[in-house]
């Protein structure tokens, strides 16, 4: 089957909220899970829970990398600040009150990422690229710093443009509806009802 | 304090005696087995259309909880296929809520819950109408199809919403012989954007809230050890 890779133009908020949900694994490391698709604060975050039960807010903006960077730091403040409150309403947390990670995700880099992230152990930034991938839309998402090294060896930083090698191709998330969880072979439409909901 | 930050819906609150007495009166027998003192939780399964919906599941537990109908909101494990994985997860939650909500995304798991009651979130757009009758569809195939509730979600205005309800429960009569309830609509003004604090807003949730408890529209789950011990 023939490949076609496109660059997508423009990904929308929501759009870029659900493939980083289908992401949440790569963003969180395995067995992450997600609390909260959409936390009531600035840049409305995404809550996730990691295989050791940490709390791992997910900031993210498109078009302002500065934003997703504060809006996170600001969302795992209050977390950090209610952790008590916060392991009582998520029961997945199993009351470890362990304290949050903060994962920001934007198209370009915040201004000085390399000092932030040798400072903080616990943040990992991602750099991402919104794919069309034979019609369908997907992530393609580039950490920065494996282990917070800011100066990763150059082989071993995925090449921009290139196209992933195999184990890389699951950082495609697609968001098509075949994909979302265990989604309901929804049963097919008869001539009859296929017009009667042709028109409102 | 900066705990009072928080959403409001992210604290529990403590036990209201009267509402847990009025609930054991409701769904135990005569003769109340003291020692469990609540083994049945009003769950409120909720399909979303979206998983970008789930605001409306936060801000309605919220709503609930203001109106002293203590709420929290469980999540399953959707990509689990056990059925038996919502037992455990009201055992802790339902002995000190009111009500608890429950976002799903996929109409295969309300059918694995075997809820008898669910709620979908539609959109006011007809691709999305449409698809909410394959999932009625889907769901009514097993007997016994549980009772639905319809919340439409972005419609101009209440003519808006009317006619997108119309057009699904006359199509689920119609083909399916599936009543539904129309438990309210969120117009196209309210978003998430606004805050749970925005009176429109929060007018409009209080609606659908009331619908949801004057017709007892929830799923009686039994918590962990009742289910335990009646599978």
């Amino acid at each position: 089957m023939k490949l076609s890779i496109h660059r997508e133009a423009r990904c929308s908020p929501e759009q870029l909220r659900v493939l980083l949900i289908d992401a949440a694994e790569q963003l969180a490391g395995r067995g992450a899970r997600v609390l909260e698709a959409k936390l009531p604060w600035e840049g409305h975050p995404l809550l996730l829970v990691d295989a050791e039960l940490h709390p791992v807010v997910v900031s993210f903006d498109s078009e302002h990398s500065e934003a997703a960077l504060l809006n996170g730091l600001m969302a795992v403040e209050k977390l950090s600040s209610a952790l008590a409150w916060v392991n009582q309403v998520y029961e997945a947390l199993q009351h470890r009150e362990q304290p949050p990670r903060l994962v920001v995700v934007s198209a370009q880099l915040p201004p000085g990422s390399s000092a932030i992230l040798a400072r903080c152990a616990s943040l990992r930034l991602f750099q991402f690229k919104a794919l069309r991938v034979n019609g369908e839309t997907g992530l393609w998402l580039e950490p920065l710093g494996d282990q917070n090294d800011a100066e990763r060896p150059a082989n071993a930083a995925p090449v921009p443009g290139s196209v992933p090698e195999a184990p890389r191709a699951a950082s495609i998330s697609h968001v098509s509806p075949a994909d979302q969880p265990a989604e309901d072979t929804l049963p097919a439409l008869s001539s009859e009802e296929t017009a009667y909901f042709q028109q409102l | 304090m900066t705990r009072m930050q928080l959403n409001p819906a992210w604290r529990r609150k403590p036990v209201s005696s009267n509402r847990l007495a009025t609930i054991s009166d409701s769904y135990l027998s005569d003769m109340p087995d003291t020692s469990k003192p609540n083994v049945f939780c009003p769950a409120i399964p909720f399909l979303l259309d979206d998983p970008a919906q789930s605001w409306i599941t936060h801000d309605l537990c919220q709503v609930l909880t203001e109106r002293g109908h203590t709420s929290v909101i469980c999540h399953l494990d959707e990509h689990s296929d056990q059925p038996a994985g919502l037992s455990p997860t009201l055992s802790d939650t339902g002995s000190i809520s009111s009500y608890c909500i429950l976002p799903v995304t996929t109409a295969a798991t309300v059918r694995a819950q075997d809820f008898s009651h669910v709620v979908l979130l539609v959109p006011a757009n007809l691709d999305a109408v449409r698809r909410a009758y394959q999932r009625i569809k889907f769901l009514s195939a097993r007997a016994p199809s549980p009772e639905i509730g319809i919340v439409l979600v972005g419609p101009r205005d209440q003519h808006s919403a009317w006619r997108y309800f119309r057009k699904l429960a006359v199509g689920t009569l119609r083909y399916l012989d599936v009543p539904l309830l129309n438990l309210g609509f969120l117009p196209e003004q309210v978003t998430p954007e606004h805050g749970p604090a925005d009176h429109h807003r929060n007018n409009f949730l209080t609606r659908i809230s009331e619908r949801l408890i004057s017709s007892e529209f929830f799923h009686a789950c039994a918590t962990g050890d009742d289910a335990q011990e009646n599978p």
